[in-house]
């Protein structure tokens, strides 16, 4: 017992922890079984409910591969080829005789090509800034800067397309840059390829907009909440000013409304009921706070808890809701969540003009710097001579108010007019760091050069696909594992059982393994689950065939389990470490759902060797210590 | 309970005949793969493939005649599993997903009262197609030098290299089956895809593992029996594996033949492709690893032997 306790308690901790890291896969199951039970209505509340419980199991379980949940798996590519033809300038007969060239010649190779376009101008002998950048460039000025032009349209690419699919509202969406050019794109659960395609593909928008007044916003946010609050909205309110939400503030001064002054303290109990009286008096602003600090005057956005944000949403879209909104005043919201209070993520609200002042294509270059003299982060924009002259007059006619810069719809940066700024440069600062300011520039680029993609690979898995084959591999597995499971009682007894029991502990391993690191499992994943089985099944038998080898020449029960284990070792460890050196070729060299298969082989190798070679022997060890006679049939 | 008691199986002694037999499946294998070849599946290939499903089975003539008259000629038409679902499949290129769309919209033209439906769309574009199959021959030939390496340096060299063939065996047996056995009903749509590739580098894992347990009981037994003649102690070793090999085998062997006719379409190729190799990976194991080292150990000691026995005078004069 005692030589075996340390190990015992490795055992525990391992089943433990695989426990623990699939609680949330369980939780899942739980929750998506309850909400197909319910319809309707029912179904939205029980969400409203248990939106945070049900998103945290949703990010925490196991996610499934495309291949069983259905979905969307799309490649995109930079276009190249366009991209150099939308940079270039002062087009003219000689470039589109090169350029046609290129395009005919860059069907049949793999060469880069930009390397075959300076060899192209070089063999016309024509300097390249005669198109590119600027006229004091040579050549290789040129090609550099073409090739960081190159390398940035994948950023704006991933940027625009992030956004996108953040707002399409896709749950567990994965895009990862594939190399200098490719994106790799995983939409589960989404089958409408039409509307994923534009998603994907189409140019972004890039609009600046007028932030409406606070004080007129106020107006009518005070009346969402009336009327949420089942209050009659008389005509007088809609005179009312700012003072007005700010003395409402007052009054629920502890409520959830300014979570900023409550998140350190402990909330009595009548403060929490103070707290749940407020949420109904003012269910609007419960939703989405003003987190407006004393003495300062109201800026007009709203903050909204991630998990909230689909609730907001509903509000703002419901009809009898919709009569209290200007016609000409829209929302977005900011493109990412910022952690204001209580360690939870609030997306900003801004009510803007429904029409934008100015759109992107105006824009002709955008930088992110950091200002000298203040040593922050400031974005540097710089705009065409038509632009100029709008920005002028927009600039001019709203010092002190804000603008929105909005792509395709969300919020990147709002910042507030100083002065009328004529010329056509113009400097935004006030990011927090070097990211945002770059990302900021990133989103003005966009607007002015688009990121041409092509999309190279496209799989669409159906659901009912899906469900079929994870059915059909769910029960395969289970009646291999219950096949080979009762082979090994038969045919090993005691030393069987145990085997089995090792086994299920692989399994569970294997499992808890791939929820802890977030892994995903396809259905060539279950496939190597099933043949981890098999592997951990090889272990056991030729531990137990050593075993039985060594008990006829004579010896104790103990000495030949002892030799058996000892002996068999050398022959488990080389021939599962080749086997997994196959798992780590497979995963290098392997795509998508066949990286899926490494990954489980290469886990379960590791989880067998240690379910045989420990797990199952700490148990024996144990019975035979205890008197128990243990059999290897 | 035992199914193998003590054996004493001559193994090595019908090494010849297991040989030739060997070399006559492989020689059929190759004549299918000559004659019938194989499909590389759509992700190797390139274009674009559609699973469709009809509420009732389609005349695949009228499938055909639809495709063609939409502009795709050549495009392959088969049965996905069962009559109701068919593969279309085409290797013409288009811009984006242009051609899946047309073919989307020439079905629901022609079949409207059979409501097809698409289970699964796939375009893969030629480049990516040409890299993959790259890859996933760097894959099959980095594991088969990868693990000759670590048995070489595990053994002996000669050890590394019987296994390497063992390994080349398997594989060119299971393409042989792959090709032969393709289209030759419904559910036995073999294609040369990346889960095949995956096959493949499981067989050679897997018949990897079997090879070492009997080389390593090869390698303990030298040590035991110092003075025992090679083939006598080959035999010795894989008669007292051979229990091993079998149990284990045969519990692979069923569990992947399970997946095989209930794990459903997407992992057929693969089962199929594992249950040929486990089969062949178990029996070139021991009539072409093992009887391999033989056989080169064997040729060296007569090679050692002929010239030292010509040689020995001059040698031994030169010495006193």
């Amino acid at each position: 017992m005692k030589k075996n306790r340390g190990k015992l308690v490795f055992i525990l901790g391992c089943v433990l922890l695989s426990f623990y890291f699939l609680y949330p896969t369980y939780k899942d199951y739980k929750f998506t079984k309850e909400l197909r039970s319910l319809t309707g209505p029912d179904s939205l509340k029980y969400i409203d409910q248990n939106e945070t419980a049900i998103r945290k199991a949703r990010t925490d379980r196991i996610k499934l591969g495309l291949d069983l949940q259905g979905g969307m798996r799309v490649v995109l590519e930079v276009n190249v080829m366009k991209l150099l033809e939308d940079m270039a300038k002062n087009k003219d007969e000689t470039f589109n005789s090169i350029i046609n060239e290129l395009r005919a010649e860059a069907k049949n190779t793999d060469q880069d090509l930009i390397d075959l376009l300076e060899l192209k101008f070089k063999a016309k002998q024509v300097r390249m800034s005669r198109y590119y950048g600027s006229i004091r460039d040579n050549d290789d000025d040129v090609v550099k800067k073409l090739r960081d032009e190159t390398g940035n349209a994948i950023d704006r690419a991933m940027a625009i397309v992030r956004n996108r699919i953040d707002q399409y509202g896709v749950s567990e969406p994965s895009i990862q840059k594939q190399g200098g050019r490719r994106i790799i794109v995983e939409l589960p659960g989404v089958s409408k390829e039409e509307e994923v395609r534009q998603l994907l593909q189409g140019t972004a928008l890039l609009e600046f907009k007028l932030l409406i007044e606070p004080e007129i916003a106020a107006k009518v946010y005070e009346s969402i909440d009336k009327s949420l609050a089942g209050e009659v909205v008389s005509d007088s309110l809609l005179g009312d000013t700012t003072k007005k939400i700010a003395a409402k503030q007052d009054t629920t001064k502890a409520d959830t409304t300014n979570p900023l002054d409550t998140s350190l303290a402990q909330l009595p109990e009548d403060q929490m009921k103070a707290q749940e009286e407020a949420r109904k008096k003012h269910p609007f602003f419960a939703l989405a706070n003003t987190f407006q600090r004393e003495n300062q005057g109201w800026d007009g956005n709203l903050y909204t808890a991630e998990d909230d944000r689909g609730k907001v949403i509903r509000i703002l879209e419901r009809p009898d809701i919709r009569r209290y909104i200007p016609s000409d005043m829209a929302f977005v919201w900011s493109n990412k969540g910022e952690i204001v209070a209580e360690g939870k993520r609030y997306f900003v609200l801004y009510a803007v003009k429904r029409m934008p002042e100015l759109t992107g294509g105006v824009i002709v270059n955008a930088h992110a710097t950091i200002d000298p003299t203040s040593n922050l982060p400031v974005v540097d924009m710089e705009m065409n001579s038509d632009g100029s002259r709008d920005w002028a007059r927009i600039t001019g006619a709203n010092v002190k108010k804000r603008i929105a810069i909005i792509m395709d719809n969300s919020c990147f940066s709002a910042p507030v007019v100083q002065t009328k700024i004529t010329g056509g440069r113009s400097q935004i600062t006030g990011m927090a760091n070097v990211e945002e300011a770059k990302l900021l520039e990133i989103v003005l680029k966009a607007g002015a050069l688009p990121a041409p993609v092509d999309i190279i690979q496209q799989a669409t898995v159906g659901p009912s696909l899906g469900e079929d084959s994870i059915n059909q591999g769910i029960w395969a597995a289970l009646l291999a594992l219950a096949l080979t499971a009762a082979f090994m009682i038969v045919y090993y007894s005691t030393g069987g059982t145990m085997a089995d029991l090792a086994l299920l502990l692989n399994i569970l391993f294997v499992l808890g393994v791939l929820a802890g690191f977030q892994g995903t499992l396809t259905l060539p994943g279950i496939a190597g689950l099933i043949l981890t089985v098999a592997i951990a099944v090889d272990a056991n038998v030729l531990i137990y065939e050593r075993i039985r080898e060594e008990s006829v020449t004579g010896k104790t029960l103990s000495a030949s389990i002892d030799a058996g284990y000892k002996r068999a070792f050398t022959a488990i460890f080389d021939s599962n470490l080749t086997a997994f050196i196959t798992g780590v070729i497979l995963f290098q060299f392997g795509s998508g759902p066949v990286k899926g298969f490494a990954l489980t082989l290469m886990i379960g190798i590791v989880a067998s060797v240690f379910s045989a070679v420990v797990v199952s022997r700490v148990i024996i060890e144990m019975l035979v210590e205890k008197g128990k006679h243990v059999s290897f049939g | 309970m035992r199914f193998f008691h003590k054996t004493n199986i001559d193994f090595m002694g019908k090494r010849k005949m297991w040989y030739t037999i060997s070399a006559i499946i492989i020689f059929l294998g190759m004549l299918s793969l000559a004659i019938k070849g194989f499909h590389f599946g759509i992700d190797f290939l390139g274009g674009t493939e559609l699973i469709i499903e009809f509420s009732h089975p389609p005349d695949i003539g009228k499938v055909r005649t639809m495709m063609d008259d939409a502009g795709f000629l050549k495009s392959e038409i088969k049965a996905y599993g069962n009559p109701q679902r068919l593969l279309l499949r085409t290797q013409l290129q288009g811009e984006g997903t242009v051609i899946g769309d047309r073919i989307k919209a020439a079905l629901n033209k022609t079949f409207p009262e059979l409501n097809p439906k698409v289970l699964q769309e796939q375009k893969i574009g030629p480049k990516v197609g040409q890299e993959l199959r790259r890859n996933a021959l760097l894959a099959v030939l980095t594991s088969l030098v990868a693990m000759g390496l670590y048995v070489a340096f595990r053994f002996k060299f000669i050890y590394g290299v019987g296994a390497v063939v063992a390994l080349f065996h398997d594989v060119a047996v299971a393409i042989g089956f792959v090709s032969f056995l393709d289209g030759l009903t419904i559910h036995t749509n073999f294609e040369i895809d990346q889960s095949m590739i995956a096959a493949f580098l499981t067989i050679i894992g897997l018949s990897m593992n079997d090879t070492v347990v009997i080389f390593d009981r090869i390698r303990e037994n030298q040590k035991i029996y110092r003075s025992m003649g090679l083939e006598e102690l080959i035999n010795r070793s894989l008669n007292e594996v051979l229990s091993r090999t079998l149990i284990t085998s045969s519990t692979i062997f069923i569990i992947t033949l399970i997946l095989f006719f209930l794990g459903g379409e997407v992992n057929r190729g693969f089962a199929f492709a594992l249950t040929i190799g486990i089969t062949t990976g178990t029996y070139s194991s021991i009539y072409i690893a093992s009887a391999i080292v033989l056989d080169y150990t064997n040729y060296k000691q007569r090679k050692k032997l002929q010239p030292a026995a010509a040689q020995k005078p001059s040698y031994e004069t030169i010495n006193q």
